[in-house]
């Protein structure tokens, strides 16, 4: 008798729990965003800049009103870089009903992974950084903000390695994932039609940190320029691997790792010269941008990146998308909002979606001087 | 030459992951099993010189002696939780509880250092000398130099002192080493902060010729000393020097012949036949 009584007891709690656990779901008195993003792991730098920004975004849109009268709220998760872990996390954020849409993940792997999970559940995924031209045709509800690879490739290859650095023959290295084989695949076409010779092609796993024997091999190819197709942890160590063979007449230059000021602080004297390119760079004349940055500074303890920027400018475009629906909030037409816009400027510029759901932009050229990174405009393209 | 200059470099790593496996084979002779912390004891050599360096400026010298001594302290407290308290314990327990430990030094050293990978400086930048057109940087030179030091030192204090011969004893027979009244439970403590100081030492080698440090670093270090070791036979530690080398080399030809990408292959793969030849390893002996 008592274990019947206790049954019907706790059958009853359950019930009365789900009920009330409903009753929460209709009562927003907040829009929730998820924010996917290496916090840790091998990519921290752009993780922890992401979720800087996209706070900032938040309290500025929060200390402005609101959208719709309703408070913004950043839900983030870790997803290390792993493309295990990003679709833990796209679980985990389709399987909570306040998350509306959701902000990552920082590589194309990562959100090229959890792009089903999300496209099953209609929600979107706006990732700031991911460049693979596959990644935002893979649904309507996949967006990137950062351009194509098929547009930053041609222009490594034509511009910043055969016009501004003078190369005739380069050697490539590249990441190999998802992104690093699409982008080297994009300068190497490029290269082939200007008549810039690829001297070699190596590539590497993630976390690799040796990587003396494979420049021992790059350099029997006598290359005068090598183009580093990775992110920053990599990149420092080559470069100082570079300096420590002795190897000084080699340019470097690299796609990827965009202005960030982690190179700097990693690799010292051994970075100097390296140049790269990059959709944005602050200059004191962007005023908007420059109080952005500065203010991205002192909160996140290094300065802006382009990928930072890009996170602040999605989480102001998912905002302008849901004040856009006004009382209809759903995450299916947060898609629809999305791709409609065709007025959004963010810091990094004019942002408006192809039919695919990806972003065409124009690139500039940044080179460590005197460490520090400079933004080059004295170069010519006609040449 | 370039094959030479691409052996150079073999041997150079060769020699950081013979140092690590000496260490290993140390370790694995006196306590009479394999470690899974080990990965993690040579990370925290990396880490302890990268702060070193802040600290009293990038004197190598200082910060290999104070490098050996903190990772053999890591070995006393590993030594504390993972061996003593299980000494008449079934065997697995002290196995399981290294990995506990390896887990817990990899999460707390991400906690305490932080995730991001550090720089550590570089030395002789870009100085080189070349023998008959092989270019040998400073460097791989140096490097070299002090595991061959330390291999050297290591069979010196095995064979000529007391405390060398206990250790022996230990490692071939625990029980008629205490019939002949030697303590064993001391003698095991300092074997395995012996191994552990030397792991921390290769440990900053690697970090100095890689350029970095990072908390995950100990997994695949941890892994190729233990290659090294099972390679050369279990607990010869002439063998695990061998085996060190010869993983070294094999890995820099094979991304001289093919890529970077393989390294791991070639590494393992080479493993993986020499078991299938010779189960007991290059060195070791049969029915071990």
């Amino acid at each position: 008798m008592i274990k019947k009584i206790l049954v019907v007891v706790l059958c009853l709690t359950l019930v009365v729990g789900i009920l009330s656990a409903c009753q929460k779901t209709e009562d927003v008195s907040v829009y929730k965003l998820g924010v996917a993003a290496p916090i840790t792991g091998n990519y921290a730098e752009y993780g922890k800049g992401f979720q800087v920004a996209t706070q900032m975004a938040v309290d500025k849109i929060n200390a402005a009103g609101g959208v719709n009268g309703k408070m913004l709220e950043l839900v983030v998760m870790d997803s290390k870089g792993d493309a295990k872990e990003a679709t833990e996390v796209a679980r985990k954020f389709v399987e909570n009903e306040e998350i509306l849409a959701v902000v990552g993940d920082f590589s194309s792997t990562c959100s090229m992974a959890a792009a089903p999970i999300y496209t099953e559940a209609k929600m979107v995924q706006l990732s700031p950084t991911s460049s693979h031209p596959d990644f935002a045709g893979m649904s309507e509800y996949m967006f990137g903000v950062m351009g194509r690879q098929d547009a930053e490739g041609p222009f490594v290859a034509e511009y910043l390695a055969q016009k501004y650095t003078d190369a005739n023959k380069m050697a490539i290295i590249y990441l190999n994932n998802d992104w690093g084989v699409s982008a080297h695949q994009n300068i190497v076409k490029r290269a082939e039609q200007i008549g810039l010779e690829i001297t070699t092609i190596e590539n590497f796993v993630d976390g690799e940190k040796d990587f003396t024997a494979t420049l021992t091999k790059i350099r029997q190819t006598n290359p005068d320029t090598l183009c580093l197709v990775m992110f920053y942890n990599e990149l420092v160590i080559i470069a100082k691997q570079i300096k420590q063979m002795g190897w000084d007449d080699l340019k470097v230059i690299a796609l990827g790792p965009g202005i960030s000021e982690q190179i700097i602080d990693l690799g010292g004297a051994d970075v100097e010269g390296i140049a790269t390119s990059t959709p944005f760079m602050v200059t004191e004349e962007n005023k908007t941008a420059y109080d952005f940055a500065m203010e991205f500074e002192t909160k996140a303890g290094f300065t802006l990146n382009v990928h930072s920027a890009c996170a602040y400018d999605a989480v102001f475009m998912l905002s302008k998308a849901i004040g856009n629906l006004g009382k209809d909030v759903t995450r299916e037409a947060i898609a629809g909002e999305l791709s409609a816009m065709k007025d959004f400027v963010g810091v990094t510029g004019p942002i408006v979606f192809s039919a695919a759901g990806d972003v065409t932009r124009k690139y500039l050229i940044a080179q460590i001087v005197n460490s520090e990174w400079v933004q080059m405009t004295d170069y010519s393209y006609v040449k | 030459m370039y094959i030479l200059e691409q052996l150079v470099n073999g041997l150079c790593q060769g020699s950081i992951y013979a140092l690590m496996a000496i260490g290993y084979a140390v370790i694995y002779g006196v306590v009479g099993l394999v470690t899974f912390t080990y990965g993690e004891i040579i990370m925290m050599g990396s880490f302890s010189a990268f702060y070193y360096f802040i600290a009293f400026g990038d004197n190598l010298l200082f910060a290999l002696v104070a490098g050996f001594i903190t990772a053999a302290l890591v070995g006393v407290i590993v030594h504390k939780v993972c061996y003593q308290r299980f000494l008449d314990a079934p065997r697995y327990i002290s196995l399981i509880c290294t990995i506990g430990m390896s887990m817990f030094l990899k999460n707390f050293a991400t906690l305490v250092f932080g995730s991001e990978m550090k720089g550590m400086p570089t030395f002789f930048e870009g100085k080189f000398i070349s023998l008959a057109g092989i270019r040998i940087n400073y460097l791989q030179l140096m490097i070299m130099g002090i595991v061959i030091l330390f291999s050297v030192g290591l069979t010196v204090f095995l064979k000529k002192t007391r405390i060398g011969m206990k250790l022996r004893a230990v490692s071939q027979d625990k029980k008629a080493a205490a019939l002949v009244g030697i303590n064993v439970k001391n003698t095991t403590l300092l074997g395995n902060c012996i191994g552990c100081g030397l792991g921390g030492v290769a440990g900053i080698l690697l970090g100095v010729y890689y350029n970095s440090v990072l908390p995950t670093m100990g997994g695949m270090a941890g892994l190729k000393a233990f290659s090294a070791m099972v390679l050369g036979g279990l607990g010869s530690i002439t063998g695990a020097a061998v085996g060190g080398v010869v993983i070294g080399v094999t890995e820099n030809l094979g991304i001289a012949f093919a890529s970077s990408g393989l390294r791991d292959v070639f590494a393992f793969a080479l493993l993986v036949v020499v078991l299938i030849v010779r189960p007991q390893g290059l060195f070791g002996k049969k029915g071990n």
